[in-house]
């Protein structure tokens, strides 16, 4: 039929550019409510762009789908991938031989935390692995959720530093932790001794061979091409994106390998080969994608079914956090009011550990299934409340420069 | 006579020093005064540690010294106090006269009365004012002592700009000139030099009539490069930049006070008028050109290098250094005349051997703490530290 290629140039169906249409459109959406949420309700922009992430994914309008989320997956990663490089950078290793008390603040706010969410749980009746894997996630804070907020309210100072370690901190604590409770969950599931050690060492040793791999690359990458930020910058995004990748393709993990590479970043570079680089505009249409998409996974529905359990949860985690910092504040020589911002500081939940739990769920549904239903319904809460809460106390403790404007 | 001046030993000294507190993650300012000054008071140390204008600056300064080497002791231990308080909190201090790449705008008022209303009263100045000095005491027997040396001492004021010099780099940028700081302090209107007065009376009588009309409130309203401290019975030298060491800032005072001593037992010239016809031009000369610079001698009404006169100048000292005890430290001073090196030259040398500005604070740092880490001599650049 001669008549159909004359009309060959015209659009067909499916469209070849839809999925360029689609990230563009969840960009531009993403964009528009968060500055409505700042502009209207006062609140933080990223509390916007979650809220129409929620708007559009299946828990309500429906216009991004699963399939699509799945498509979309790649712009979640490589945001990931930046931020934890990021964090990964702040934690440096020399700070724990000055203030000894700093580890043990941590240690002391994971493990209380950890305790109180999990007594609460088992007062639920939950059963242990559980409540422990639950408890273990409610460790983590999330670093996006933090890492974009001091970048928003261009956060500087000994609070700030301290937030970001001690965040970087207990996400290593939460990981280890889940990837020992793995072991547990295959024992649980299939009795098999050799599954239960071998799986957490493989994550662990493996992850963390990875990131140092990544940082040799680095390091001898950038001695070639000289400081010149650059250079640098499209290095290590070209690391951090094939570092990812090559997480994912190993099914190691993405958390503990992006933030080993960091750590051996910043403390393992002596000669300072690697320049300290803001991931800067380039970096914030990630960063946006990130936050739009983990609102669209989120289900408020869940809020509804778990409700006493999420709120207990959330605030069984709080407590936790705010107890442990506040007993070994004094050591480091912190004001008990400093350590009470850190603690609210600390609320944003680390949707990360949730990510891995459904590495979990994948090897037993029924187990990922039962888990969802605790953790989902707090991971809602605190999406939305979590970036709230965190620039409170960074402004609180006078350490925000949106917080001074003009004045001051 | 509404000011007091207190009798205090003559050619005592002392040194306040105005510190940076940086992040070790980028090297830029941070405003970390107030938890380290909440972590410094709860223990016992040496000298006064106070905050300064902006949240990411503390001032240091020591107690009535005679001898040039327990002043050197005294700035070691507070040193220690700052920086093993500030690793506490993950902070670094360091030397240097204006931070090369912070953006003044960042900067935020440390929260105190005087600093607020200074902010109100200069607005954008204040802000720019997140410089770092050095501020040299010498003590005097009398009031009309002390208005003599100060106009003998003007003369000298280029040595101590041209030798101190630690600020290249302002807002990012190579300024070209070697102390880029002392611009930054030109723009208030009470800077600049004390008018030429012959006596206490005559100062008394200036003073008054400038409070009269509302000019200004206490002395702490004059920002002139060397102005009289009747409360403490001194003469304090504002102009060096904070040099990037200890062991300079202590030769610096020594050069001082072996100054103060030949001026006012030798008197090699009165105090006179000519000394401040010249005095702006010399004075940005030395901060544009450092010890390279050229020096007009307004009383001979002769040109020479700047250079020449210190040279000329520490050998007068000389016999004055012994009595002190301070010769190893004019000996230190004569080695940076000789070389024409200053701190601004070790920092220009740091950027050009590829280096970003936050490598040179990383250093200007390590050499501050004067630890192995960043020590002597540089494995990459092979550029020795200064002294």
């Amino acid at each position: 039929m001669p008549g159909m290629d004359d009309i060959g140039f015209l659009p067909s169906f499916p469209l070849a550019g839809a999925n360029m249409i689609l990230v563009g459109a969840i960009l531009l959406c993403g964009l528009a409510v968060g500055q409505i949420f700042v502009r209207v309700f006062k609140l933080p922009r990223i509390t916007g762009f979650v809220a129409a992430g929620l708007a559009l994914g299946p828990g309500a309008l429906g216009l991004l789908d699963q399939t699509m989320l799945g498509e979309l997956s790649v712009f979640v990663d490589i945001s990931l991938g930046l931020i934890l490089f990021e964090l990964g950078r702040r934690l440096d290793v020399r700070w724990f031989t000055h203030d000894r008390w700093l580890l043990a603040s941590s240690v002391a706010e994971c493990l209380l935390s950890f305790l109180f969410v999990y007594a609460t749980l088992r007062f639920f009746e939950i059963s242990p692995v559980h409540s422990a894997t639950a408890a273990a996630i409610a460790m983590a804070t999330s670093p996006a959720v933090l890492i974009m907020i001091v970048h928003d309210q261009h956060a500087k100072g000994p609070l700030t530093e301290r937030l970001l370690t001690l965040t970087a901190l207990n996400n290593v604590f939460a990981f280890l932790l889940i990837a020992l409770l793995f072991g547990f969950v295959h024992l649980e599931y299939r009795a098999n001794w050799l599954l239960a050690v071998s799986h957490p060492f493989y994550l662990i040793a493996g992850s963390t061979g990875l990131g140092f791999v990544a940082f040799l690359a680095a390091r001898t990458f950038g001695r070639w091409l000289g400081k010149r930020e650059d250079r640098q910058f499209v290095m290590l995004l070209g690391l951090i994106v094939a570092t990812v990748g090559c997480a994912i393709s190993f099914k190691l993990s993405v958390l503990l390998a992006l933030l080993a590479f960091g750590v051996f970043a910043k403390n393992l570079d002596r000669d300072h080969d690697l320049m300290t680089v803001e991931f800067g505009p380039g970096g914030q249409f990630f960063l946006v994608m990130l936050f739009v998409i983990t609102g669209a996974g989120l289900r408020p529905s869940e809020l509804a079914v778990a409700g006493t359990i999420g709120v207990a949860f959330v605030l069984a985690r709080l407590a936790g956090k705010l107890a442990g910092l506040a007993l070994f504040a004094p050591l480091s020589g912190i004001a008990q009011k400093k350590a009470l911002l850190m603690g609210i500081g600390m609320v944003p939940m680390s949707a990360i550990a949730v990510v891995m739990v459904q590495g979990a769920a994948a090897l037993y549904p029924e187990f990922g299934a039962k888990l969802s239903s605790i953790v989902l319904s707090a991971v809602v809460v605190l999406e939305l409340v979590g970036p709230l809460a965190t620039q409170w106390a960074l402004r609180r403790a006078g350490e925000a420069q949106a917080a001074s404007g003009v004045g001051a | 006579m509404t000011l007091e001046f207190t009798r205090s030993a003559p050619f005592t000294m002392g040194v306040e020093l105005e510190l940076m507190i940086l992040s070790t993650h980028d090297w830029n300012l941070i405003r970390g005064a107030e938890d380290l000054l909440a972590l410094i008071e709860k223990e016992k140390h040496a000298g006064d540690i106070k905050p300064e204008i902006t949240e990411s600056m503390i001032e240091i300064s020591t107690g009535v010294n005679t001898d040039y080497l327990t002043m050197l002791g005294e700035l070691n231990s507070i040193r220690d106090t700052v920086v093993s308080n500030a690793r506490r909190l993950n902070l670094a201090i360091a030397g240097g006269g204006t931070h090369p790449f912070q953006h003044w705008s960042e900067q935020r008022i440390f929260p105190k009365e005087r600093f607020f209303h200074l902010h109100e009263m200069y607005g954008y100045l204040a802000k720019q004012f997140t410089v770092f000095g050095q501020h040299i005491h010498v003590g005097v027997s009398s009031g009309d002592d002390a208005i003599s040396l100060l106009h003998m001492m003007s003369r000298y004021i280029p040595h101590f700009i041209a030798l101190s010099a630690s600020s290249p780099f302002s807002q990012g940028m190579d300024t070209a000139f070697d102390s880029s700081r002392l611009n930054n302090i030109n723009a208030f209107p009470l800077s600049g030099t004390m008018p030429f007065v012959a006596d206490w009376r005559e100062f008394n009588d200036y003073f008054d009539t400038m409070r009269d009309l509302k000019v200004i409130e206490s002395m702490k309203d004059f920002y002139w490069d060397i102005r009289p401290k009747p409360e403490f019975g001194t003469i304090e030298i504002r102009v060096c930049d904070t040099p990037l060491t200890i062991g300079k800032a202590a030769a610096l005072a020594a050069y001082a006070q072996a100054l103060a001593r030949h001026l006012m037992i030798d008197r090699p010239s009165a105090p006179s008028l000519d000394v401040y016809r010249v005095y702006s031009f010399n004075r940005f000369t030395a901060c544009r050109y450092g010890l390279e610079a050229g020096f007009i001698d307004a009383t001979t009404r002769s040109q020479r290098t700047l250079k020449a006169d210190i040279a000329d100048t520490l050998l007068r000292l000389a016999p004055h250094a012994q009595v002190l005890g301070s010769t190893a430290a004019l000996d230190e001073i004569r080695r940076w005349n000789e070389s024409a090196e200053n701190d601004a030259s070790w920092l220009r040398a740091e950027l050009k051997t590829g280096q970003t500005l936050n490598d040179v604070v990383r250093r200007q740092s390590g050499l501050w703490v004067g630890t192995g880490a960043e020590k002597a001599t540089d494995k990459i650049t092979g550029q020795p530290a200064p002294q």
